[in-house]
């Protein structure tokens, strides 16, 4: 009867895929959704790829999924992803249904599935995935994610046994998932360790989860981002099997040390966050069979996404684009730290990264912007700040408690406007931060700012 | 003036952290006592004016529970003479009878200062908005919470609900309040949502001073404030 089920669901979500398609409509989400409406253990049922490989944590799904997709590609693997679709259950059924036949026989050689946290429970006990990658495990949306010993429980309550943990090893909450899964590898870094770790503005775990004595840290990144130890119990960070060395901005290569041999790639992004993306890609990588010199390639080949982080210039002004996960305070202090760190003196921010859909005929929550360090903000190197949005007023009050000058904030709550704030006399230097669904605010921006550079306002 | 927070290292979720922060710019001559969960609470002996303590786990709930459990006396001596204590988000769920844990199939006993039991679903998320009133002031506010708590609290509120969901959906009154202990289930960023709030506070423990940053907070407030009695914002 579930197999019957099955087929009926299988051929229903084809058909709906199929309309889809021919309406020119997204079929990344709903032709899974029909799919499971008919049969709840829907992904249970079908014919996998050879390899399935799940990726997941807080922050660093998308990009680690999109590149071991395109490296995966490029040495000739087919492959089905769902990272430009949806990550939830509904997404991940759509994904893999898309490249099955009519009997949900897979017709690819490994599936990559990017999958939410919170889908945990409804994707892991079908789909059994081969390796798992978590990047991290830290504060994110309040109102989604909750906190992390939520997001540590249900993980780790949905993993079968006979699943490969790829752990971040410098994150002590992710490296302790799922205890039940002995088979795991770990990655980390090495280079550029802070010589002095001041106390993070957060950190999501404080105490040993062994023994509960408070964690010392031989030095940490951010957050609990680091190398820690138990004075008490001995419990500790665990070694790395892939540590990435060496990062040689100049050269744009970083060093990864596989298994004992130390090995050179190409350097596509420098910001710390996606250094670990990479070192955590190259684990997997290795992990299911590629070569030193496959990898290699692949990395050579790559960009990241250029919608995420991109470069433009117009007449005088540089300026850079990056894409800031909004409700996601981690992320965003993350952003806001490498926005510090790059053009060294008398740059503008301008900051669009309110909530697009929880302000129409909404008030969006603005709680997150509390556990987001803004004292990034009061770097000198930054000489102007626009917020722009619904909720500048509260952006304003935020930066000045975190030590921000007022004097050096504007605010313009229509986004449309904001552009027009930009001092090009004053300022050659441009640094956008703009929240992950208001990428078309982004790109009308683009256009302003290329009229605005060129004088052609 | 005397302030202890109690354990923000562990009871900081959801901004609730810079509640603190927002008090410490607002009283720059305040004495602030930080206690992390390891230490012992200055109040188990000495007189704070204000105690803040803010959202936590569920086991951390259980955690503190089992510390302050024993000084369950204290805690109510100290909210006889009327100090100040403010918990935010599920602290507010410690001084209930007891807290349910659905999903973990656990329970535990509570501080008892209301007639009151909270029940956690980590299934349910619940989110929504809060605009009450308390001693005539608007106060807004945002939950994020996997439990409701059940009872009568309309002898013992915190907030008259304007718009929005008391204690529970059916419930019109938010929160708990006894002398000026202020139980309520807005998380922490609270005082900076809220200025007035802020130095109603601060009144309460014998002070005058204004809210930090008060005409950036009051226009922000002003602007939530309008919104939250807008018809067209959903609630
Ligand atoms: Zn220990």
């Amino acid at each position: 009867m579930k197999k019957i089920r099955f087929f009926i669901a299988l051929m229903a979500a084809k058909l709906a895929r199929f309309l889809l398609k021919l309406l020119g409509r997204n079929a990344s989400y709903l032709p899974g959704e029909v799919a499971l409406k008919i049969s709840k253990d829907f992904l249970g049922h079908l014919k996998l790829p050879e390899t399935v490989i799940c990726v997941t944590g807080t922050n660093g799904k998308t990009t680690v999924s999109n590149l071991l997709t395109s490296i995966l590609a490029k040495n000739g693997y087919s492959v089905t992803n769902n990272s430009f679709g949806s990550n939830v259950q509904a997404g991940v059924a759509a994904a893999l249904l898309a490249d099955s036949n009519i009997f949900g026989k897979s017709k690819k050689d490994i599936a990559v599935l990017e999958v939410d946290e919170r889908s945990s429970l409804l994707v892991y006990p079908y789909i059994n995935p081969d390796y798992l990658v978590v990047n991290n495990i830290m504060r994110d949306s309040i109102k989604r994610n909750a906190h992390t010993g939520f997001i540590d429980y249900i993980i780790s309550s949905a993993l079968p046994e006979k699943t490969k943990l790829v752990l971040n090893g410098d994150d002590m909450i992710t490296s302790n998932l799922a205890p039940q899964c002995k088979n795991r590898t770990y990655f980390g870094l090495d280079a550029e360790k802070p010589e002095v770790s001041e106390k993070p503005f957060l950190s999501d775990i404080v105490y040993c989860p062994e023994c509960g004595a408070l964690l010392e840290s031989e030095y940490l990144r951010y957050n609990h981002i680091g190398r820690m130890y138990c004075p008490s119990c001995g419990k500790k960070s665990p070694e790395r099997d892939y540590l990435c060395t060496d990062v040689d901005r100049e050269n744009s290569t970083f060093t990864v040390s596989l298994k004992g041999k130390e090995h050179t790639f190409n350097l596509i992004n420098d910001n710390i966050v996606n250094i670990f993306n990479f070192t955590g890609a190259i684990a997997i990588l290795s992990e299911i069979g590629l070569s030193v010199s496959q990898i290699e390639k692949g990395f050579s080949q790559s960009e990241i996404v250029k919608s995420r982080f991109d470069t433009l210039k117009a007449g005088k002004l540089d300026v850079t684009f990056i894409m800031a996960k909004g409700q996601n305070p981690i992320a965003c202090a993350r952003c806001f730290s490498y926005a510090a760190s790059i053009q060294k003196e008398n740059k503008l921010l301008l900051i669009d990264i309110d909530d697009l859909h929880d302000n129409i005929n909404e008030s969006e929550s603005t709680c997150w912007l509390y556990d987001c360090d803004y004292s990034y903000l009061a770097d000198d190197s930054i000489s102007e700040i626009i917020f722009t949005g619904p909720r500048c007023r509260d952006q304003l009050l935020r930066a000045v408690l975190a030590g921000v000058d007022k004097n050096k904030i504007i605010l313009e709550p229509d986004v449309s406007k904001a552009v027009d704030l930009i001092d090009t006399e004053k300022y050659k230097d441009v640094i956008v931060l703009y929240e992950l669904y208001r990428q078309p605010d982004a790109d009308k921006m683009k256009i302003q700012i290329k009229n605005l550079g060129e004088g052609t306002k | 003036m005397k302030i202890e927070l109690l354990f923000p290292e562990v009871c900081g979720l959801y901004g609730d952290a810079q509640n603190y922060e927002y008090l410490k710019k607002s009283l720059p001559d305040a004495e602030f006592i930080v206690t992390d969960f390891l230490s012992t609470p200055y109040f188990f002996e000495k007189d704070p004016d204000i105690i803040c303590i803010g959202s936590m786990s569920e086991e951390m709930q259980r955690k503190v529970l089992d510390k302050f459990r024993p000084r369950k006396d204290r805690i109510n001596e100290l909210i006889e003479k009327g100090t100040v204590i403010l918990a935010t988000g599920n602290a507010a769920e410690l001084f209930c009878e007891k807290i349910e844990y659905i999903t973990e199939k656990k329970e535990t006993e509570g501080l008892g200062v209301f007639p009151l039991t909270a029940k956690t679903d980590l299934f349910k998320r619940y989110n929504g908005k809060v605009l009450g009133e308390c001693d005539g002031i608007e106060i807004v506010g945002f939950r994020a919470q996997f439990s409701f708590i059940y009872g009568d609290n309309s002898d013992c509120f915190f907030l008259k609900m304007i718009r929005g969901d008391g204690i529970n959906k059916e419930s019109g009154f938010e929160g708990m309040r006894k002398n000026n202990l202020m139980c309520t289930t807005c998380l922490g960023p609270i005082l900076p949502l809220n200025p007035l709030f802020t130095e109603y506070i601060i009144s309460l423990a014998g002070g005058s001073e204004k809210a930090a940053f008060r005409e950036e907070a009051m226009s922000a407030y002003e602007k939530r404030l309008a919104e939250f009695h807008d018809p067209k914002v959903k609630f």
